[in-house]
């Protein structure tokens, strides 16, 4: 009586690693859904707050960063920096003449001084901009 | 003479590298993802006529913010909370009230989103923000001291 066969020993242990790339493929298909190539790329921790609404995709950016550079870009161009801050004007007046419901998006640091932002708002409002945002984080919510 | 051996193996398809791959662009689509923000508080929209007042500053509460913590609602010092209320007493007054916030140019940025958040929550529909020069333009017709 043969207690064991002789033909097993011969098998080879292996881990299956075949749906290891399925789930690979899976996991590459959500980040590239996910993803967005935004083309304002600064980053800036923005203020917090509670009533959060969407904003328009297209819409072109103004950023300040924490260290008080201003960026601009119209939502298709990459951004650029800005020299000073009449430069804004101009590029804010064009972009109204083209499409006068542009959306503007003000995406500052939380702590930069109010005054840049003030600033910024200015050049929006004198050269036509109607509709204006100011991009937050979501505040978590405070226990008791 | 034997040209084949017998014992044949089964075909395969080597698939132990495609994992790597696929890991590899994972990691690549990972670093470039940027979680965008897309959401924010946005501004009612003017009227159509730029160069009519929207807010009689008058009738107005006026929000004036000179610090961290530090708010003078219409002249008198409160805290955010207290602002809160005094605000929603006046809504539930008027609901058309306009509110006007003043932010002094040294405050924190987010100080004035807090105040903007507030205001948002207790639905008020008329919130201004005017720039420094739009509140020295309002100052000559003596709205502001």
């Amino acid at each position: 009586m043969k207690l064991r066969r002789e033909k097993s020993a011969a098998l080879v242990p292996r881990i299956p690693t075949a749906s290891m790339a399925d789930i690979a493929f899976l996991l590459i298909i959500f980040f590239m859904l996910t993803t967005s190539f935004s083309p304002e790329r600064t980053s800036v921790s923005l203020p917090e707050s509670e009533i959060r609404t969407e904003v328009s995709k297209d819409a072109a950016i103004v950023a300040i960063s924490s260290q008080g550079e201003i960026s601009f870009t119209d939502g298709d161009q990459p951004a650029f920096p800005l020299v000073n801050i009449a430069e804004l004007g101009q590029y804010v007046k064009t972009l109204v003449a083209a499409i006068p419901r542009k959306e503007f998006l003000i995406k500052a640091d939380r702590d930069v001084r109010y005054e840049l932002v003030d600033g910024v708002l200015e050049q929006l409002r004198t050269n036509g901009a109607r509709r204006i945002g100011l991009l937050t984080e979501r505040k978590p919510k405070e226990s008791g | 003479m034997k040209f084949r051996s017998r014992l044949q193996r089964a075909p395969e398809v080597p698939t132990s590298s495609m994992a790597d791959i696929a890991f590899l662009l994972i990691i690549f689509f990972m670093l470039t993802a940027v979680f965008t923000s897309n959401r924010g508080l946005q501004f009612a929209f003017p009227k159509e006529d730029p160069t009519r007042l929207d807010v009689q500053p008058e009738e107005a509460v006026h929000i004036k913010i000179t610090g961290e913590q530090q708010y003078l609602v219409d002249k008198t010092p409160m805290s955010l909370g207290s602002l809160a209320g005094y605000v929603e007493a006046k809504m539930g007054q008027n609901p058309n009230k306009p509110v006007i916030i003043q932010t002094q140019g040294h405050v924190p940025y987010r100080v004035m989103i807090e105040v903007f958040d507030v205001l948002r929550q207790l639905e008020v529909k008329n919130i201004s923000v005017p720039t420094e020069s739009e509140v020295e333009r309002w100052k000559t017709f003596g709205v502001f001291e």
